[in-house]
């Protein structure tokens, strides 16, 4: 199993240690390899809307700096765990900027889903499990709601967490155990 | 803060260079509105500001302002990353500053490329936790699916409802910054008046064009430059 962890390096809280240790110990001992690639103030460039990975480059990035190793490695692996401080309920801006350019993976087009609500198809048969895990110290109920809302509501195929403080981890554990880490088919 | 001056910031935070965004329509729109109703008003551009430089003074406005509209586009079902930054380093920036923005009343404009409003829904979420963060107020919100049309069609005859409830929220807010409300507002829902079936159409097919216009098959589109050589389980 190839497993990759994306995570925020302004934000390496004790929290976040805790959860990187808590992953690395789990993946290690389901004898997974382990890439980390972590995303810097810097890093990346925003992503500017102008659609240039669906109509002038399909699936790539027109703009070429980190996000492309990224991307990559990211429909390479088996398991993509993405490591978030929550920040007023949703991802931190660095975080956000993979989430963002990470729109050449999927197809332009639209579809309707079973909920009769649009969306774009997958541009690949088989995607990494995709496994979202916001952390922070302290949050409140409606952030905590509203990081799972904006990471579950609307795209069915990825799992999505919140780890609190240390006593979150048999949870944590738990959850994963229940979860096949490898590689899905995509969908609407 | 300005007292009765009603000094309206308004952030226009679409991520998109050298062309027309809706977002800086919605923006503009709203600029026309608040200064009939005699607010004085102020735009700022969070791409600009962030590629100038000019954070820090932009921020300083935002702290003297009596209500701020963020107006943007939904990337991902949230606010694009541009605008987190501007509003994350804004949050550190009051801390720094030992300000808060007790007082001032906030309002979120967001448009989205799918036909359904509702889909903003998270977005406005978000702008409603930011506002806690720094003391603010926050209000309501005016939630636009198809927003991606809205720069091109709104002078046609069939968008005249959809153009018509806009306004109809920009006034809202106008009157709500005027009497200071505190009454609960509900979000206002705008979609644009064609069915989604046809907005599909429609999308799909301008997707096609726009890969002719660079040279590219409709097949061109389906590339999968990263499909890995075997796929399957493993591990």
């Amino acid at each position: 199993m190839k497993a990759l962890i994306i995570s925020d390096l302004d934000f390496k809280t004790d929290l976040f240690k805790q959860l990187n240790s808590l992953l690395t110990g789990y993946l290690l001992e389901k004898g997974s390899s382990i890439e980390r690639i972590e995303i810097g103030r810097n890093d990346l460039a925003f992503c500017r809307g102008c659609f240039g990975c669906w109509v002038q480059k399909p699936g790539e990035c027109v703009v070429d700096d980190k996000m492309t190793e990224i991307n990559r490695s990211y429909m390479s692996a088996d398991v993509v765990f993405f490591l978030s401080p929550v920040v007023f309920g949703q991802f931190s801006a660095n975080m956000k900027n993979a989430r963002d350019r990470w729109l050449p993976n999927m197809l332009p087009f639209f579809k309707v889903r079973p909920d009769g609500s649009t969306i774009h198809p997958p541009r690949y048969d088989d995607y990494p499990t995709l496994l979202i895990i916001g952390y922070a110290d302290e949050i409140t109920e409606e952030d905590l709601k509203l990081f799972i809302d904006i990471t579950k509501k609307h795209l069915r195929e990825i799992e999505a967490f919140i780890f609190r403080d240390e006593n979150g981890k048999a949870d944590l554990i738990n959850a994963l155990d229940k979860i096949k880490l490898m590689k899905v088919r995509g969908i609407i | 803060m300005s007292g009765d001056k009603n000094n309206i910031v308004m952030i226009s935070a679409s991520p998109k260079a050298g062309t027309e965004s809706a977002s800086a329509f919605l923006a503009d729109l709203q600029a026309r509105f608040f200064r009939d109703m005699g607010f004085s008003t102020l735009r700022l551009d969070v791409r600009k500001s962030l590629i100038r430089g000019n954070v820090e003074n932009d921020y300083a406005l935002m702290l003297e302002a009596d209500a701020i509209i963020i107006t943007f586009p939904l990337y991902i079902y949230c606010l694009p990353g541009m605008l987190m930054r501007f509003l994350q380093d804004y949050l550190d920036f009051c801390r720094v500053k030992g300000r808060n923005n007790s007082g001032t009343r906030i309002y979120a404009v967001v448009n989205c490329g799918f036909p359904e409003a509702w889909i903003n829904n998270e977005a406005v979420g978000v702008i409603s936790s930011f506002s806690r963060s720094i003391g603010a107020m926050f209000r309501f919100g005016l939630l636009i699916g198809g927003g991606g049309m809205l720069v091109g069609t709104c002078d046609a005859p069939f968008m005249r409802k959809t153009m018509g409830r806009i306004s109809g929220a920009f006034i809202k807010m106008g009157e709500d910054i005027k009497i200071k409300g505190s009454e609960k507002i509900d979000n206002i829902l705008v979609e644009a008046s064609i069915p989604h079936r046809l907005y599909h159409f429609m999308g799909n097919k301008g997707w096609v064009i726009s890969a002719k216009s660079n040279n590219l098959k409709k097949k061109d589109l389906y590339r999968k430059p990263y499909q890995p050589e075997t796929s399957g389980e493993s591990g």
